[in-house]
């Protein structure tokens, strides 16, 4: 929602899981097939290591085409690493309560019980951390892997947007020509070494 | 970083002077009252109760200033001395070693060896005492209202960010913030006394204040005399504006 209400604040097409279909199309296999190659549980990691790299790096230029432009919300898988150190980029990360993270979820499901959104969301997060440790080595909730995060414990979504827009609006991250340069030859990288393991 | 916020919110900039306000309080020199916050137990009862004693002072210097109006804290333990409190926006500032070295070195005139060391010993003594007082990591972002990281963000961008945020209206102070700003205040007066008078020093107690109602909770002794109780309710009420003190204490049997 917060990454909806900045795409409109800023004026920028806002990309989540179109990457990902993206992806799947270069490689020629069906989403699904992707997502869950992707996010494999760690015993199928050590068969699966140049598929899930292929996989991750077609991911990577989809989502490095989308970038060219410097105009650009993401909201979806590894974010902070598949852009990490490219100039432009605020890497944002939101957090909020459990009670608040269940509450969101009964209400936008209203079959779903508090328990088993309590489950949920924490087998989600377990997920992520195994699979962030896994790939990246490193741990998702760290702060220095974000420009920002923001807590929502007593902050509103809209004032979460509020204030990632205002840190997008820094110099630190104007899209000049230079930056364009640099993420249009990022793009040619992540092209390029797809090809070599076979597009 | 709080210079620039104090500037761009013309609120007025504290951080040493809780320390003195406290230190004045008590009577005791700022060095004193630093080294006894941040004193690891040994002598475990004596020197906790002097610790308690010491935070409460710096708590309720703070909640002075807090209920007194807008302002900028920029010292120890802001974000548990006033966790859970409306209308405070909690910052933490991060940034990676070779940026913290630079700045250090460039301030200071420090050597890059030294100024290391001293960051790494800042840090630990910092998380230490966190974690010693209130059981949490300083390093989780749940104990902030956002955390920005200087290795892209500069000051004033950060600076910038932190006053939009101080603007919305998640940390307005209406009417009923300030009500809660003013109890905040009220029930760190009545914990301060509770930690500087004789018979209840030794109890680690938590107050909170409604109006002229106070509530006290925690463990307490029950003593053969039955007093301890009417100890409580005689501190509290020596603070001015508390007329009904609620114990809702766990009585424990001190010769088991």
């Amino acid at each position: 929602m917060t990454a909806e209400c900045l795409a409109r604040a800023l004026g920028y097409p806002c990309v989540g899981r179109e990457i990902l279909q993206e992806a799947a199309r270069t490689v020629g296999v069906p989403v699904e097939d992707l997502s869950e190659r992707l996010e494999a549980r760690p015993s199928l990691f050590a068969r699966l290591t140049q598929e899930r790299k292929r996989y991750l790096l077609a991911v990577q230029t989809a989502l490095a085409k989308h970038c060219v432009t410097g105009k650009l919300v993401y909201h979806g898988l590894a974010g902070q690493f598949l852009l990490r150190d490219l100039p432009g980029v605020l890497s944002a990360r939101l957090i909020a309560p459990l009670e608040t993270r269940v509450q969101t979820l009964t209400s936008s499901h209203h079959r779903m019980t508090q328990k088993a959104a309590e489950e949920f969301i924490q087998t989600v997060d377990e997920e992520r951390r195994r699979w962030v440790k896994l790939m990246y080595g490193a741990d998702v909730e760290d702060p220095s892997l974000y420009d920002i995060t923001v807590n929502l414990q007593s902050i509103s979504l809209d004032t979460a947007c509020v204030i990632i827009a205002e840190a997008s609006a820094q110099p630190q991250f104007e899209v000049t020509a230079e930056v364009r340069k640099r993420l249009e030859g990022f793009g040619s990288e992540c092209r390029e070494q797809l090809l070599g393991m076979g597009g | 970083m709080a210079e620039c916020l104090a500037e761009h919110l013309h609120y007025p900039l504290v951080a040493r002077e809780i320390i003195q306000e406290a230190a004045s309080e008590l009577g005791v020199s700022e060095a004193d009252l630093s080294r006894g916050m941040e004193r690891t137990p040994r002598l475990w009862n004596r020197q906790s109760s002097e610790r308690r004693l010491y935070i409460a002072a710096v708590q309720a210097a703070l909640a002075e200033q807090v209920a007194g109006g807008d302002l900028i804290y920029h010292g120890r333990a802001g974000q548990v001395l006033l966790a859970g409190l409306p209308g405070v926006l909690k910052v933490r500032l991060i940034a990676p070693m070779d940026l913290r070295l630079r700045a250090l070195t460039e301030s200071e005139g420090m050597d890059s060896a030294s100024a290391e060391q001293y960051i790494r010993h800042v840090d630990a003594v910092r998380a230490r005492w966190v974690k010693m007082m209130y059981g949490k990591d300083v390093e989780d972002p749940v104990l902030y209202n956002m955390v920005i990281n200087l290795k892209t963000l500069s000051i004033p961008a950060a600076c910038s960010i932190v006053t939009k945020a101080a603007d919305q209206p998640d940390f307005a102070v209406t009417k009923e913030v300030k009500l809660k700003l003013l109890d905040f205040r009220q029930a760190c007066r009545v914990k301060l006394a509770l930690a500087k008078a004789r018979d209840t020093r030794s109890l680690d107690l938590r107050v909170e204040a409604d109006g002229k109602e106070i509530d006290v909770f925690g463990a307490a002794p029950a003593l053969s005399s039955g007093k301890m109780g009417e100890h409580i309710v005689d501190v509290a009420r020596t603070v001015e504006g508390v007329e009904t003190v609620r114990l809702k204490l766990e009585w424990f049997d001190p010769y088991p």
